[in-house]
């Protein structure tokens, strides 16, 4: 009986989710492109021999975790600082942090052309701001150094309120008496956020950071609207790379490859993330003494 | 008795007529054809009226309606690829861009056109118009605009303009020297197609050739190839053209010659009507040739729009008819006046008063002779992927010319290779 | 640390960007050139004139993203409430193979299935139809929402449900009696989540729909990024951001509580 109330929901994860996964393995061991007629034929291994030796993969890859280990860590950042903000109650809190949400909701494609519009040169707010300080006009969207710089920014001002409620639930959860034990003790707020705070919040820093980090390999919306992949391609990601194979270039046996590629590094990436953590912030024992441990 | 009967007998009649004349309605609105083209922005825009003559003078039988798609050529592309891919595609014709054709030819997507033109047609059209049509012997594109790349100069700031790329650098020093621009050149250095366009003069100019498709040889590391990108980096670093220009398409290059911040302008036969409007700076002083180049080198890149008809269209005659008008004379001849779009057909070329009213026109028949198809290969996309990306490192300095253009040619040659083209 | 001084500046950082975008679509395309234009050359309407006069009008969109989102919605939780219900009543490890199952599903980058469901739209001839959408939608939202609402089923007292039993009600009747009306506020939470991602959702809209009448938000704001003629096309793009914002905006400040709670509680059972 059960058994139906799960299958509908089964079939849907399994065709969605399972079903691509088999389909890029075996559609990466085929040629199927315009010059095949977008017929499957098999190649062997050409495909990944190929992507072995392509350099604008690797370089994707490497702007994309650039992009996105930059961007995550920033966001956690800035997300602790809001909720511990938002953690405390003050008039208006409620508001704030619904103003704040609205970042997040917003569709991405939507604010990249706001952003596009903000770090124009020469007539945007960016522009005229660093010109009054002294610092000239930054061709942003034009210098292959800075304008991944600027994707970060829009990627982190988006995502940000999403990790900081995540943070917020697991603060939240923290007794109120830790921090009095810890403050009996003679403890001061760094101690607290060490010792308390931070073990106790490791499972979802965990959830966000592996959440966010996924996401972010991923991205595509932005670069795609902001910048285009450019200025000399300093953007582009692996996503992008992607589409931009199958859709542009009609070659879906090495899109296929890319994605397949790109799947596996991303599990390789987020087991490391896990692994990372859990030695970065060590949970105390509760037995020892806050301050002694 | 007989009043109530005759009344009955009128209100019968009426409402045989009304049925009829509802019958006759919609057997007419069936065979009214709805045909549905796919342009760009600026074509669906220019084209507009053409559109309303067309349905009024086929009121009843064709019914041509234009949606109107992304400016930008590969968005333009991405859009048409992508109801293509899904299927049925909601459009029966679409403008295509001469670069796309044979990709699009090799995936089978649009009906072959030789049964609707023949010889006399194809003849009719400019010897540069006739570029870019055809693919693998079938002819699947009807030309709309023959666009060509072109050398725009300041008249009121020099007598002649310059012949080689020396001469071009020479003269923007000595203007922006006295003052007289900002800028020596502007051009679209952004990495987009519209550099492959730009390079493709270049490479040409200093003798060279980008890909020939027949013996697929690479000519980008060779020396006129690097020359070419040396050229440019350095147009660049000299200051004859601003930083910006790495981030320039078409539309900045000629904000920027429109109010008067550069002395040489690369753009499209667009632009020069965009200049004589009342808005802009260097209205009356502006003059046009062909890119500077070795002697007898001189090119333009082959930038023409044409019609296409898509496969699997069910109403295929109407389209061709929707084609047939919008590519004719008069039509022609309104696009040039209005949008100075350049025409395909020789007799609008040859045409006295159009000549006497807009002497530019001879220009563009002239710069039309020499134009230049991008390579024609159904790879197009992704060659010209990995040479804008390489020549947008060497623009900004991330690379040198020659270590850029030498991973050009790796690259492209890898494309090849997987694609079976080269063993 | 001042506290006023932090909360201004998180308001600003917040709300600054769109703020900005606010102004610039009230102002002309020479005041954006020249920023210290004369105050009677500044303020104009017509950017938003042009956008919502365009073809197709702006509004189709925001109805196109309406019924994609209430359809994917409606799909999702008629997929998902089933679902939650029964993981409860499997054996222990599948159960708890398949959350963690569930929790990987949901981190994953749906953007790397464009591909498979492209070439699925193409077999089953879904391409350019709004409702067709509503499917890969509900699947790629049921992880998170199977998770909520699953864990809103946890927290019902049993006994509820074997009084109910007891009384003769079949699992229909159950469900509609009893355990939807009691999880509604995790129910409507998922719901909002689910509609939002509907609504913001860009990669997949944007490969099976082409046809710009039936455009999601999301792909259109897109289109118009690429087909402005004009140089400086940041006025008109203002006003289609603002006019795009607002719907979110409206959501998020209405439905603030369910939101809120769902993310938070998503993380603590996550």
């Amino acid at each position: 009986m059960t058994v139906f109330l799960l299958l509908p929901s089964l079939l849907f994860l399994l065709v969605v989710f399972v079903g691509p996964l088999f389909r890029y393995a075996w559609l990466s061991f085929h040629a199927d492109s315009v010059m095949t007629g977008l017929i499957a034929i098999p190649n062997g291994g050409a495909n990944w021999l190929r992507l072995v030796q392509d350099q604008r993969y690797w370089q994707d890859l490497g702007q994309t975790l650039r992009f996105a280990g930059v961007s995550v860590g920033l966001e956690l950042f800035l997300a602790l600082i809001i909720a511990l903000l938002l953690d405390q109650r003050w008039r208006g809190r409620d508001l704030v942090r619904t103003l704040a949400l609205i970042p997040w909701a917003l569709p991405t494609t939507v604010m990249a052309l706001g952003w596009r519009w903000i770090f124009n040169t020469p007539y945007g707010p960016i522009d005229y701001f660093t010109n009054l300080v002294g610092i000239g006009s930054l061709n942003i969207l034009g210098d292959p150094n800075l304008t991944w710089m600027a994707t970060v920014w829009a990627d982190v001002w988006k995502t940000t309120p999403f990790a900081a409620l995540i943070l917020l639930a697991g603060l939240q959860t923290i007794p109120v008496d830790l921090y009095e034990a810890v403050r009996l003790e003679g403890g001061n707020p760094l101690i607290c956020l060490r010792r308390i705070t931070l073990p106790l919040l490791r499972p979802y820093i965990l959830l966000a950071l592996l959440f966010r980090l996924a996401q972010a390999f991923g991205v595509f919306d932005l670069i795609q609207v902001l910048t285009g992949g450019g200025p000399a391609s300093s953007t582009e990601s692996v996503a992008l790379y992607a589409y931009w194979n199958a859709l542009r270039f009609l070659d879906f046996g090495y899109s296929s490859t890319i994605i397949m590629a790109s799947f596996l590094l991303i599990s390789v990436i987020c087991l490391i993330a896990w692994i990372g953590l859990q030695i970065l912030i060590p949970t105390h024992s509760k037995s020892r003494g806050v301050i002694k441990s | 008795m007989k009043q109530s009967t005759f009344i009955k007998k009128i209100l019968a009649s009426l409402f045989a007529v009304l049925i009829c004349s509802a019958v006759f309605g919609l057997v007419r609105a069936r065979t009214i054809e709805s045909v549905t083209f796919l342009m760009a922005a600026p074509f669906a825009d220019a084209t507009r009226d053409l559109v309303k003559q067309f349905n009024q003078e086929h009121r009843g039988e064709i019914n041509l309606q234009v949606v109107r798609g992304p400016l930008e050529t590969e968005a333009m592309s991405d859009l048409a690829i992508s109801s293509l891919l899904l299927g049925k595609a909601p459009f029966d014709g679409l403008l295509m861009d001469v670069t796309w054709l044979p990709k699009y030819a090799a995936a089978g997507w649009m009906e072959p056109l030789e049964d609707f033109f023949n010889e006399k047609d194809v003849d009719a059209l400019a010897i540069g118009a006739r570029e870019g049509n055809s693919y693998d012997g079938h002819l699947y594109r009807w030309p709309l605009t023959a666009d060509m790349g072109l050398l725009y100069y300041r008249t009121d700031l020099m007598e002649q303009p310059p012949a080689t790329p020396e001469e071009l650098v020479l003269v923007s020093q000595s203007l922006q020297k006295d003052r007289k621009v900002d800028w020596g050149y502007v051009w679209q250095g952004r990495q987009y197609e519209g550099l492959s366009c730009v390079y493709l003069e270049m490479i040409d100019g200093f003798g060279g050739d980008w890909l020939q498709p027949n013996n697929n040889h690479i000519g980008l590391d060779l020396d006129p190839g690097v020359q070419a990108a040396a050229w440019l980096q350095e147009l660049i670093d000299q200051g004859v053209s601003p930083n910006a220009v790495t981030n320039y398409a078409e539309p900045e290059a000629l904000q920027s010659f429109k109010v008067g911040d550069a002395a040489f302008m690369r753009n499209w036969p667009y632009a020069w009507t965009e200049l004589q409007k009342s808005d802009s700076a260097v209205k009356g002083n502006v003059g046009i040739t062909t890119m500077v180049a070795r002697p007898g080198h001189s090119t333009a890149t082959l930038g023409s729009w044409g019609l296409t008809v898509l496969k699997g269209s069910a109403h295929v005659n109407a389209s061709i008819e929707a084609i047939r008008f919008l590519t004719n004379e008069s039509s022609q001849k309104q696009l040039f006046l209005n949008h100075g779009y350049t025409p395909t057909q020789q007799s609008v070329f040859d045409d006295p008063q159009l000549l006497q009213d807009k002497p530019i026109l001879a220009e563009f028949g002239q710069a039309l002779k020499v134009v230049k198809a991008r390579p024609e290969t159904p790879l197009y996309a992704q060659i010209s992927d990995v040479l804008t990306r390489q020549l947008s490192s060497i623009l900004t300095r991330e690379t040198t010319p020659k270590d850029g253009m030498n991973v050009a040619t790796s690259h492209t040659n890898q494309i090849l290779i997987s694609a079976g083209e080269k063993l | 640390m001042n506290r006023r001084f932090l909360i201004a500046l998180l308001l600003l950082w917040s709300l600054g960007p769109l703020l900005w975008q606010v102004y610039t679509s009230f102002c002309s395309d020479q005041a954006l050139i020249q920023p210290f234009v004369s105050n009677d050359h500044r303020w104009t309407l017509i950017h938003y004139q042009n956008v919502l006069n365009a073809n197709p009008p702006f509004w189709r969109y925001l109805i196109n993203s309406l019924i994609v989102g209430a359809t994917s919605t409606f799909l999702c939780l008629v997929l998902a409430l089933p679902a939650a219900y029964a993981l409860n009543r499997i054996p222990r490890q599948l159960s708890v193979l398949t959350r963690l199952a569930l929790v990987g599903a949901a981190l994953f980058p749906y953007v790397l299935l464009f591909l498979a469901l492209l070439e699925l739209a193409r077999a089953l001839n879904l391409g350019n139809q709004l409702l067709a959408l509503s499917l890969p939608y509900a699947a790629l939202s049921q992880p998170l929402a199977i998770l909520l609402l699953n864990s809103a089923f946890n927290d019902l007292p049993p006994e509820l449900e074997d009084a109910a039993k007891l009384e003769g009600l079949s699992l229909f009747q159950r469900f509609r009696w009893i355990l939807i009306p009691l999880i509604s506020p995790a129910t409507a939470s998922t719901a909002i989540l689910v509609f939002l991602f509907s609504w913001n959702e860009y990669p997949i809209a944007l490969t099976w729909i082409s046809d710009s009448n039936k455009l999601t938000l999301p792909v259109a704001m897109a289109r118009i990024a690429g087909s402005s003629i004009y140089s400086v096309p940041y006025g008109a793009y203002a006003a289609a951001t603002v006019l795009g914002s607002i719907p979110l905006v409206l959501l998020v400040l209405i439905f603030q509580k369910p939101i809120v709670s769902g993310l938070t509680s998503g993380a603590v059972k996550g």
